[in-house]
């Protein structure tokens, strides 16, 4: 009983301590980071659908849930009862930065920024648009700093590129306008949205696409895939030229909404995932160059041979890509099981599919749901296999090791693993 | 199981053989003064111990104990007829009724009108007669919303695009026709919002299970529209006035040549709507407070206008046809579009036009047992989508230039759609004896669906057709007095599909398909009551049923419809379990009642979802679907004065697709199908004074209550409640008060829809008008 008493003092004298010590502010661990990279306060939130795989405009029931963690001790994720129906205000295509999501909202006359926190969309702000107008999903953009966005989309006839340049504060137009570029010879469509993106180093904005014949669906591309470089400045074209490679983005109708597509690693070199028609009848990805402070392809460089089609890319530093990648051979339907999670070195051109316990990880189907994210040196990646569990797996960059993570109930179409700050 | 079936059966056999005894038989024919056969006609012996109806040509039969009777003989539009007999032998008797000017436009206490005995008969049937509101503005849409069972869901308000729900079933599983031949062959302008009121007799509702003679792939039931028959000259002409600038106009004259069997009917509709009710809580851009704010405003582009223009000669009882009879139709519809399919897509200046005109014949003859049906229909039917405003809308009528068309954001569009249709349906019906009768039934309908655009040069012309050729045969029995009676068929479906179309691909899933494809389908079914007593009768029916894509689901509306051309057939096996009965008594009291209970398996259901994303529709499969529920009504008439009606209805859809498209276990597996109405009900109570003002005057003051349980618009078991879309519950009740002098001449009434001004959806989020007022004025002259 003494023991016992004495051991209960101890105890509460250490937690009373301990609760002090805690209390103190002197004492509070840096909350600065030595790798200004890490976040230390998000969330992840899941995005699944229930009637089919979205993308390419299909209309699925969506469902978001906010989970704090993505590691194996977590309950099975489920979403009865649980989680934000979110079809009569969002897309499943949106534009995610920080803690907020951008979109042309299902409305579609305007720009908005949202939050979804508990189990309700926020609305932030909303911009009506001006004079250039977007529909919901199908426009690309390009962050040029922290709170300015560019979004840029063809017009309604698709024989101009339109952009909008937004202030993402307070959500205000800064500026809007035609885009200075030719309908290529033969060609009358441009790309739906084509797809920009941004490089810091040298302050340029990318813009790749290309022009088809007349007919919207079924119309034949008549110019390789065509690169303006923009001063986003001013939004006037530098140059326009073709690619050396007679190729198209793997992406053209829905700009990096659902997947990534083009990446800057830490030398400043632009790469862009592309497809090329070759004469087997099949497509097959390449992984393009901008070399850093040119605006001109490295000809000599393709970071993918692997076969198949690159889905989405997603650059984790060390010169390493996670890359969801399509196995042609086990079929090229959306809901086929040929999905593959592959790591893509950008130096030595190799790629290496992702395993656990020197196992390959099993097929996905979700052409479009990536369900890839990056955080803190860890890339989390989602299966979707057959006769399984959606299950969700734990890349460590830095020791090129893969755990298991969360699993979650099945009978959902699982769509994307999204990192979101946490609001302060 | 079968051992009771036999038991029961040979019970019910033996109670009804035990009444046959020492029988004889009383026949004859009922004939009006003009000596023409009143059809349908009551007979009811001794207060309605026994009964019988007369056939179409007024001939009667039955089988009574011997003994003295007093028989009342009813039919609508005649006075009633009594007559005392003392039955000693085989007698024949012939009786002459009167047409009586008020009862006309009302449905007597004790008479059956032929919608009453098809409600009795043996398939599960509810039958709305139109004569007691001709004189109120509203539409057959708005008649039949208030039967047990069904639920019409409107988009907003006149001349809106609505979805029919019977038992449970999608409105595109229910077919549509006009005395039996397809109403889409008056063009597509043409439904249940703009058929004119003073054509009509009744609409049948059939509920599950089809009869053959439709000759339709009908699966969730089917709404014949049965227009008046009786043979006498009239003109009938009405118009309405009411709120949200609308107006209506329909006349109608039927014509015989004296001294000719000739018939001319010619008749005229004109609608219009300015539709600009108030919109509540729509979302406008505030410059001032610099973001969107919550307001009502009136809708601005939602014009409606339709006309039915139609002319009809022919002959009855001549030699060589029992009736003949040719048509020419025209019909115009134009239509503003306001919203997408939902509110938030606003439209100022997107319409669809559309106009069609039809030429069909129509045969009738009987050779002895062996009757015969002929009718050939051919309709060209034009429509235009135009949207090439690159604006973009608000609520408050402002707008600003756009990148993109309204309706899409695409480029400029005129999209035409010419879809031709021929129909054939030829019938005959032999009958072998009294008690045992065959029909069969072939039905042929050819829709072509020609597009192309006047001005987005990018889009591929094409021209699909779809071909469907629906064969029946029916066999019916008749025993006890007609007390039971039973009916058996098959059907034979063929579909042809010829797709040119490949735009849109990815949404209309038109590479996925076999571009000329040829399938057949079977069906079958049974239907059969027993009347044990005028207050008790049971029925039941089951059909297997096979329903083909129509044209809108598959091919899309041009408008707000995407096409689906991976639809499939939908297949269905539906049980049907009822009981109905009528009480009379102290003379001035009548109880009727009547409760169905449904179950329906269906493969491959169609629904309508929403793309809250696009603000279009597309109709998709669902691989299993189980409906079971049931609907119940109640009806109280006093002294042919008072009535009270008050009906229910509650079904519940489930999901069974086990697996999921990529072959993994499904989430959505016996969850509860959303976006459809499960629980509603309706009150209406209406009295009516005579020789108030005048001699045989009538004032009929009248009040209606609706009530639809909310619902979700997506799969209710996910997603936390608090985030999840609903369409709210409805509470609507409309007054109405109409007059009527001079014999039902001339007639006037004045009503108020929604009086408490209640916001109403059926669909998400596409508000439905609040509190409206009318005004009709009507006169009859025959």
């Amino acid at each position: 009983m003494k023991k016992s008493k004495f051991l209960l003092t101890s105890f509460m004298a250490l937690f009373i301590a301990f609760g002090m010590t805690s209390c103190s502010e002197k004492d509070e661990p840096d909350p600065t980071p030595d790798d200004p990279t890490l976040i230390q306060d998000y969330h992840f939130d899941l995005w699944v659908a229930l009637d089919k795989h979205g993308g390419m405009g299909r209309d699925v029931h969506t469902l978001v849930r906010s989970i704090n963690s993505l590691e194996a001790d977590q309950p099975e994720i489920t979403f009865q009862g649980e989680g934000t129906e979110v079809n009569s205000i969002l897309s499943l295509e949106t534009i995610l930065k920080g803690a907020y999501y951008y979109q042309v909202p299902v409305s579609g006359d305007r720009f908005a920024k949202y939050i979804i926190k508990d189990n309700h969309i926020q609305v932030i702000k909303e911009r009506r648009f001006q004079t250039n107008t977007y529909s919901t999903r199908k426009y690309t953009h390009a962050w040029i700093n922290d709170n300015t966005l560019v979004i840029m989309a063809a017009n309604g006839d698709a024989s101009k590129i339109i952009w909008t340049k937004l202030n993402t504060d307070d959500m205000t137009i800064i500026s809007e306008g035609t885009l200075d570029v030719k309908m290529p010879e033969g060609g009358e469509l441009f790309t739906t949205s084509g797809i920009l993106t941004y490089r810091a180093s040298d302050d340029k904005l990318f813009y790749f696409y290309y022009a088809k014949t007349g007919k919207a669906f079924g119309g034949k591309r008549v110019t390789p895939m065509m690169t303006a470089v923009i001063n986003p400045a001013t939004m006037a074209v530098e140059s326009d030229t073709p690619c050396f490679l007679d190729c198209e983005m793997v992406g053209t109708a829905y700009g990096e909404l659902l997947q990534t597509t083009t990446f800057i690693d830490d030398n400043n070199n632009l790469y862009i995932a592309c497809v090329t028609d070759d004469t087997d009848g099949k497509e097959h990805s390449h992984l393009l160059k901008i070399p850093a402070n040119s605006t001109s392809f490295d000809k000599s460089y393709d970071g993918f041979t692997a076969g198949g089609k690159l889905i989405s890319v997603m650059y984790v530093g060390d010169n390493k890509v996670v890359a969801y990648a399509r196995d042609d051979s086990a079929g090229t339907k959306i809901d086929d099981f040929s999905h593959y999670y592959t790591v893509i070195d950008v130096i030595s051109k190799t790629s290496t599919p992702i395993t656990y316990n020197g196992q390959s990880l099993a097929y996905s189907s979700g052409r479009f749901s990536s369900r890839m994210a990056y955080v803190n040196h860890k890339a989390y990646i989602g299966i979707d296999a057959k006769d399984q569990n959606p299950q969700i797996y734990i890349y460590d960059v830095e020791k090129n090791q893969t755990t298991l993570g969360a699993t979650m109930k099945s009978g959902y179409y699982f769509e994307q693993i999204r990192v979101v700050e946490n609001i302060k | 199981m079968k051992n009771w079936i036999v038991i029961l059966a040979l019970f019910l056999s033996h109670l009804s053989l035990q009444a046959a005894k020492h029988a004889y038989t009383l026949s004859g024919k009922v004939t009006d003064t003009h000596n023409d056969p009143v059809s349908f006609a009551t007979l009811s012996f001794n207060n309605a111990k026994f009964a019988t109806t007369t056939d179409e040509n007024g001939l009667f039969q039955i089988k009574l104990n011997k003994g003295k009777y007093l028989c009342k003989v009813t039919a609508i539009s005649y006075s009633a007829h009594e007559f005392a007999i003392d039955l000693t032998k085989d007698t024949i008797v012939n009786i002459e009724m009167k047409v009586d000017a008020v009862l006309l436009q009302g449905v007597n206490v004790y008479g059956k009108s032929i919608g009453k005995q098809l409600e009795e008969g043996a398939f599960s049937v509810s039958a709305v007669e139109i004569a007691p509101n001709l004189n109120k503005m509203v539409t057959l849409n708005d008649l039949i919303d208030r039967t047990a069972g069904v639920k019409v869901r409107r988009e907003g308000g006149a001349g809106s695009d609505f979805d029919l729900t019977i038992n449970g079933m999608s409105g595109n599983s229910i077919r549509y026709f006009i005395d039996g031949v397809p109403l889409e062959t008056k063009g597509s302008g043409l439904t249940l919002d703009n058929v004119p009121l003073n054509t009509v007799e009744r609409v049948e509702l059939y509920k599950g299970v089809v009869p053959s003679y439709l000759g339709s792939d009908a699966l969730g039931g089917a709404v014949n529209i049965v227009t008046r028959k009786k043979r006498q000259n009239f003109l009938d002409a009405s118009y309405g006035i009411g709120s949200f600038h609308t107006h209506s106009g329909d006349i109608t004259r039927q014509y015989y040549i004296p001294g000719t069997a000739i018939v001319v009917q010619p008749t005229f509709s004109i609608n219009y709507s300015k539709n600009n009710y108030m919109m509540k809580g729509v979302e406008v851009w505030s410059e001032e407070e610099d973001r969107y704010i919550y307001t009502n405003k009136r809708r601005f582009h939602d014009n409606y206008f339709s006309l039915f223009v139609q002319m009809e000669i022919g002959v009855n009882d001549v030699k060589w046809a029992d009736k003949f009879f040719v048509s020419a139709s025209y019909n115009k519809l134009n239509k503003d579009i306001q919203t997408g399919a939902m509110q938030n897509k606003v439209y100022g200046e997107a319409s669809r036009y559309s106009h069609s005109f039809n030429v069909s014949a129509r045969y009738n003859k009987r050779w002895d047992k062996v009757s015969t049906r002929l009718t050939l229909s051919h309709t060209w039917d034009h429509s235009e989508t135009v949207d090439t405003a690159y604006r973009k809308y608000s609520w408050d009528g402002s707008w600003m230039p756009s990148s993109g068309n309204e309706m899409n954001n695409r480029a400029r569009t005129i999209r035409v759609y010419k879809r031709p249709l021929t129909v054939l349906n030829a019938g005959a019906d032999y009958e072998l004896n009294e008690h045992n009768s065959f029909a069969f039934n072939y039905m042929f309908n050819r829709q072509g669906n020609d597009r192309h655009d006047k001005a987005d040069r990018s889009f591929e012309s094409s021209n699909d057709v779809v071909t469907k050729h629906i064969l029946s045969l029916t066999y019916s029995q008749s025993f006890f007095n007609k007390k039971w009676q039973t009916s058996y068929f098959v059907k034979s479906y063929i579909n042809s599909l010829s797709i040119k179309q490949t735009d849109d691909f990815t949404i209309t899933g038109s590479d996925q398909i076999d571009r000329n494809k040829t399938k057949s389908y079977w069906g079958a079914g049974i239907g059969s009551r027993y009347s044990l007593c005028e207050p008790f009768a049971i029925k039941g029916s089951y059909e297997h049923s096979v329903r083909l894509p129509l044209s809108r689901e598959l091919l899309g509306n041009g408008t707000t419809v995407y096409p689906n051309l991976t639809l499939s057939p939908e297949t269905s096996n539906n049980y049907n379990l009822g009981i109905f009965g009528t009480c009379n008594f102290c003379e001035v009291h009548q109880l009727s009642y009547e409760a169905n209970g449904f179950v329906r398996h269906v493969q491959n259901y169609i629904r309508a979802t929403v793309s809250e994303r696009e603000g279009m529709m597309q109709y998709v499969n669902e691989p299993a679907i189980d409906i079971k529920g049931f609907d119940v009504e109640v009806s109280y008439l006093w002294n042919s004065s008072l009535q009270l009606t008050v009906n229910g209805s509650w079904s519940d859809a489930r999901d069974l697709k086990k697996f999921k498209t990529d072959g993994n276990p499904s989430a959505t597996y016996k969850n509860r199908v959303p976006n459809r109405p499960w629980f509603f009900g309706n009150f209406d109570a209406s009295y009516t004074f005579r020789d108030l003002l005048m001699k045989k005057d009538r004032l009929r003051i009248g009040a209606e209550y609706q009530y639809i349980h909310w619902y979700y618009l997506n799969w209710e078991a996910f997603g936390a409640t608090s985030s999840k879309a609903r369409i709210p519950t409805q509470n609507i009740t409309n007054l109405s008060l109409s007059y009527s002098w001079h014999n039902d001449r001339y007639n006037i009434s004045v009503e108020c829809n929604n009086i408490f001004d209640r916001l109403a959806y059926d669909n998400y989020m596409l508000q439905k008008p609040g509190r409206s007022f009318g005004a009709k004025f009507r006169i009859f002259i025959n």
